[in-house]
């Protein structure tokens, strides 16, 4: 036993701002997600998947001869790729769903408090953690499509550059949306399985019923209620695409409001969190 | 001053956890005792700002708990509940705690490694914490709570779950942050004889309240009024004769206690005599941490009833 020889001796060192603090929980986190071996699947054939897609759709609707000039509306297809729905949802799933939801089932939640950092920063680091993730499927495939597409010739570097430019904000759109829902979902119970449960019910548990009701009854403000349909409109308005429908201005306030309004009953759930258990 | 309260409570719906307290706790090693549901782990947490008071203010180390983070800079927290992440190594959580503390990532390694040494957690520490024992977990959340070098060492019940000889291990380790210089240590138990070995300033609680606080050997020396007898037989009435005899006389569980008055001595003598009882202490008041915190406990519930 060392006990009977102890080597602690006193430290006397400042203390890093609070700002490294953050970031020592971003960094741990990242790196813990970039080993976990579901959460490496599902990111590289998310990216995979929807890159190639994406460039399928762009490249489909280049090839059919429509007769219009080769400009922006034409990466809406890529934007509204469904596949994107389907890895943002997994993704949220196998890595957000835990993020908060395992802290307070192995009760490290109270490790986390009881260090120099707040409620904010925890949740901030949690958001920066999962929010760079997220963005794997919905920005950079579209990024990526831009960038093969100028490269082989197809646009112009001009309008490629305004694409990536408007994908990194309808896909920064979505991403939020996503790592705000998913945290909220991650801190309402202590069991990753129903935040996991919560993502998909709010992706597909919204999505289908929506679009089938509305084509049911021929009325598509019902689409409203979708996330994935709000974010189509938002996306095929940003690019100067075809309507879905429903007004994108409408959708876009939606999209903000679920987001923020996520947001801040994560926050205020965080602040009122008491460490009671034990 | 290490800990100083005014008024300070905390109610969960009709449970009063911590009521109304205001007591000032020098530097030191400070004890908490009290029993099950005494309010010392809610005392703990509200220092901690883990839990936000009803009512009433604190400062720790004279700051106002309200500040949180600077206050938090201060402190290692051990809590009493398991609370690791199972799927970190043991060198891996505890630099990753200092780091959350704002130490730099090399500081933050170098410490992990000394602090895990000096707990006797050495070959394991590279090993997943869900593969630890209940006493290694119990030496990371030590370690973990030592890496920033606090000024303040909050353990909360230290030694649940170990084994005895888990247990003075924990005890050693403990006893040895207490005796470093510049750290104090607040230590939480309702083991009272842990905190009899570490602790020269106990706190009691019960039922929220503080029913006694001050240097442990004042606390157990008692009254020089007072004499304390221990009886072989029957020492209620013991105690019922010697007060017939007109000597204020109480039977408690640490034995007989009764006021000096000229002619004790020997009416102790004469009752012993006549109950065929034995006299086996005769002496100052001097009672073990158990005995004065049962006494006190009794008197309270006597208040109470």
């Amino acid at each position: 036993m060392s006990i009977t020889l102890p080597t602690y001796s006193r430290l006397e060192l400042p203390l890093l701002a609070r700002r490294q603090r953050v970031w020592a929980i971003i960094a741990t986190g990242l790196r813990k997600e970039l080993r976990r071996p579901a959460a490496i699947v599902v990111t590289g054939i998310g990216v995979a998947f929807t890159t190639i897609t994406s460039l399928v759709l762009l490249f489909l609707s280049q090839i059919i001869p429509t007769g219009q000039a080769a400009d922006l509306t034409f990466f809406a297809g890529p934007a509204s790729n469904f596949f994107v729905l389907f890895f943002v949802s997994l993704m949220a799933a196998v890595i957000g769903a835990g993020l908060i939801a395992d802290d307070m089932q192995s009760m490290a939640f109270t490790l986390y408090l009881s260090r120099p950092i707040t409620q904010v920063d925890y949740l901030l680091a949690k958001a920066a953690i999962l929010a760079p993730l997220i963005a794997m499927v919905t920005i950079l495939p579209l990024l990526l499509t831009a960038l093969v597409a100028a490269l082989l010739g197809f646009f112009s570097w001009t309008i490629a550059l305004e694409a990536m430019g408007i994908s990194i904000v309808v896909g920064g759109l979505l991403t939020l949306f996503y790592t705000a829902v998913t945290l909220f979902l991650s801190s309402l119970s202590r069991r990753k399985g129903i935040a996991a449960a919560g993502v998909f019910a709010v992706n597909f548990g919204l999505t289908i019923p929506a679009t089938v009701l509305a084509l049911a009854i021929r009325n598509d403000s019902i689409l409203y209620m979708s996330p994935w349909n709000d974010y189509v409109a938002v996306a095929s308005g940003a690019f100067g695409g075809p309507s879905i429908g429903i007004d994108w201005p409408v959708a876009l306030a939606i999209l903000l409001g679920v987001t923020v309004l996520a947001a801040l009953v994560t926050y205020v759930r965080m602040k009122a969190v008491e460490v009671v258990t034990g | 001053m290490l800990v100083e309260t005014a008024g300070l409570t905390k109610v969960f719906g009709d449970v009063r956890a911590v009521d109304d307290l205001t007591i000032q706790i020098p530097d030191g090693a400070i004890g908490l005792v009290g029993p099950n549901g005494a309010g010392k782990t809610t005392f703990l947490r509200l220092l901690l700002s883990l839990l936000q008071p009803t009512a009433g203010t604190a400062k720790v180390l004279g700051r106002d708990i309200g500040d949180g983070v600077p206050v938090r800079e201060r402190i290692g927290y051990m809590p009493e509940h398991d609370c690791l992440i199972p799927d970190m190594t043991g060198v891996g959580l505890v630099s990753y705690m200092g780091r959350i503390s704002g130490l730099d990532r090399d500081t933050a390694m170098s410490r992990s490694h000394d602090v895990l040494q000096f707990v006797g957690v050495e070959e394991e520490r590279y090993r997943k914490i869900a593969e630890y024992s209940t006493g290694m977990k119990q030496k990371i959340k030590l370690a973990q709570s030592m890496v920033h070098d606090p000024q303040l060492y909050i353990f909360d019940e230290p030694t649940t779950g170990l084994d005895p000889r888990g247990r003075t291990e924990m005890l050693d380790l403990v006893r040895t942050i207490a005796k470093s210089p510049g750290r104090n240590v607040l230590l939480s138990s309702h083991l009272l004889p842990d905190v009899e070995t570490i602790c020269k300033y106990v706190v009691i609680l019960d039922g929220g309240h503080q029913i006694a606080a001050g240097e442990l050997s004042q606390l157990l020396t008692g009254s020089t009024d007072r004499l304390r007898i221990d009886v072989r037989g029957d020492q209620a009435a013991f105690a019922r004769l010697l007060k017939e005899a007109g000597f204020d006389a109480d039977a408690g569980p640490s034995g007989l206690h009764v006021s000096r008055k000229p002619g004790l001595e020997a009416a102790v003598f004469e009752t012993a005599k006549s109950l065929g009882a034995e006299v086996r202490y005769m002496g100052k008041e001097i009672r073990s941490l158990e005995e004065l915190f049962l006494e006190l406990v009794a008197r309270t519930d006597k208040r109470g009833a």
